[in-house]
């Protein structure tokens, strides 16, 4: 039975082609994104010139690492939020397990009884 | 040919990357797929990942290593968009044979149960046992995947196919 | 000399009387042991600690929108630990019960009562419920399952109202229970 599982699980999850313009599609993207980043780099290179008259370059780069240290802290906690739920969600299912399996022990037939035990 | 597209990919070719894409494309959208359970969700989540790839393919070091990156990108990907937005996980598709491959002697109540046991299931758990019958890894390929556990993935796949033989039992008895 | 006495015995004095508070551990929470020696040998491992800093970032990540998670959300606000330990073993009896019964001896403390024990010849399998109580209020729940390829410990801080985690059955996974649990389940105690 559990090899007929694993086989028909394997038949029934077999790799899901996307068809036959996804890679076009891909490639679309692929080439906006670097058209949206050419074009972004052109505007901060103007922009550059006057930023340097206004803001010291040591200043800038600091905000720009306090933003991306945020960043990765606040990804980092929130992580450790979803795992800490997953978690409860786990705890509650193994508990609910073993509450179930008392149910079935109390609720099993009781072992048939042969002549032989009538006596014992 | 697959190395011949890997190095032109390399080199930042665009056929050679298209190339990649075709070779791997059934690979990253059956994972999102059966992770998201919606096919405009997992069509963008693949675009998503090939975009990485885009980004990172000098870091790529061979083709073994392509298929461990993309397999590990996808399924971190998904399940940091399910555990963002769980509401995913209840939209309920009305055909799921493209989900689940139909076959000449497709069991279509096998099916509505195996689309109802990967609704069930958690993130990471529902991610190990696509790793284990779609990709065909063992649990310790599947550990280092995930990162997590081997532990951990022998125990989701403990209780999933559990869960799925329960179902299917129940299924039989009434059928009697 | 007599300001040197004074001014060593308020901090010695505070800390030898709240010695007994840092000491004590939350009512109705156990010492489990550290299994993680058994990790190499077991098939499977489950090893779980929520303590309440964790509980509540946990609630914080419970979608309140969402009717499944807030009913978690609701079950988990009471709660001051969750502490999991299961491990499965491919041998029978491939794990020391001298463990298991260093915990059971926790369970023979005031406080905690004993509200299920249900044994089955076949396999061997054993499974004690039990509930702490404060003042004839629920503060915990202990559960310890054995059979011979697994054990699981199950300590829960706090007031859990089981008729909660009846009604998430069939969510998430967690397995349904075809009545209340507790109920047809008999109580030693009585």
């Amino acid at each position: 039975m559990s090899e007929d599982l694993d086989n028909t699980l394997r038949k029934a999850l077999r790799r899901v082609d996307p068809g036959e313009d996804f890679t076009a599609r891909v490639l679309a993207r692929v080439a906006a994104e670097a058209r949206s980043e050419s074009s972004g780099d052109m505007r901060s290179a103007n922009r550059s010139v006057s930023r340097l008259v206004w803001l010291p370059v040591a200043l800038a780069a600091s905000l720009v690492l306090a933003v991306v240290v945020t960043y990765e802290w606040q990804a980092r906690r929130e992580r450790a939020g979803l795992e800490a739920r997953d978690q409860v969600i786990e705890a509650l299912r193994v508990t609910s397990e073993k509450l179930d399996l008392a149910y079935q022990i109390v609720n099993s037939p009781p072992p048939s009884r042969t002549p032989d035990d009538a006596g014992a | 040919m697959p190395d011949d597209s890997f190095a032109s990919a390399r080199a930042g070719k665009p056929a050679g990357f298209a190339a990649l894409v075709r070779l791997h494309q059934s690979l990253v959208y059956g994972i999102a797929l059966r992770m998201l359970m919606d096919r405009a969700l997992a069509e963008d989540l693949s675009q998503e990942v090939f975009l990485q790839l885009h980004q990172n393919i000098r870091a790529i070091e061979s083709h073994e290593h392509l298929a461990f990156w993309l397999r590990r990108v996808t399924a971190h990907r998904a399940i940091d968009r399910l555990r963002q937005n769980r509401r995913i996980e209840t939209i309920a598709l009305e055909d799921d044979a493209e989900i689940f491959a139909a076959t000449p002697d497709d069991d279509p109540l096998l099916r509505k149960h195996l689309h109802g046991l990967i609704l069930q299931l958690a993130p990471v758990a529902r991610a190990v046992v696509l790793l284990r019958y779609q990709e065909d890894l063992d649990p310790v390929e599947i550990a280092r995947t995930l990162e997590i556990p081997v532990n951990t993935v022998k125990s989701h796949l403990k209780r999933s196919l559990s869960a799925l033989r329960e179902k299917l039992s129940g299924v039989a008895c009434v059928s009697l | 000399m007599k300001i040197a006495t004074k001014c060593f015995a308020v901090p010695f004095l505070w800390a030898v009387l709240s010695l007994p508070a840092l000491a004590a551990p939350l009512p109705g929470r156990l010492l489990l042991p550290d299994f993680s020696a058994l990790g190499p040998k077991a098939t499977e491992s489950v090893s779980i600690t929520l303590d309440a800093p964790l509980l509540a970032t946990a609630a914080r990540f419970l979608d309140g929108g969402d009717p499944d998670q807030r009913a978690v959300k609701d079950m988990i606000g009471g709660l001051r630990g969750i502490y999991v330990k299961s491990y499965t073993f491919e041998k029978a009896f491939a794990y020391a019960t001298a463990d298991i019964d260093a915990v059971r001896k926790q369970l023979a403390t005031p406080g905690w009562q004993q509200i299920v024990q249900v044994r089955s010849g076949k396999p061997q399998t054993a499974v004690d419920i039990f509930v702490f109580q404060v003042q004839g209020e629920s503060g915990g729940l202990a559960i310890i399952a054995t059979e011979p390829r697994e054990f699981t410990i199950v300590n829960i801080v706090g007031a859990i109202d089981l008729d909660k985690l009846h009604k998430l059955e069939g969510r998430f996974g967690i397995p349904k229970l075809p009545s209340t649990a507790g109920a047809g389940v008999q109580n030693p105690a009585k």
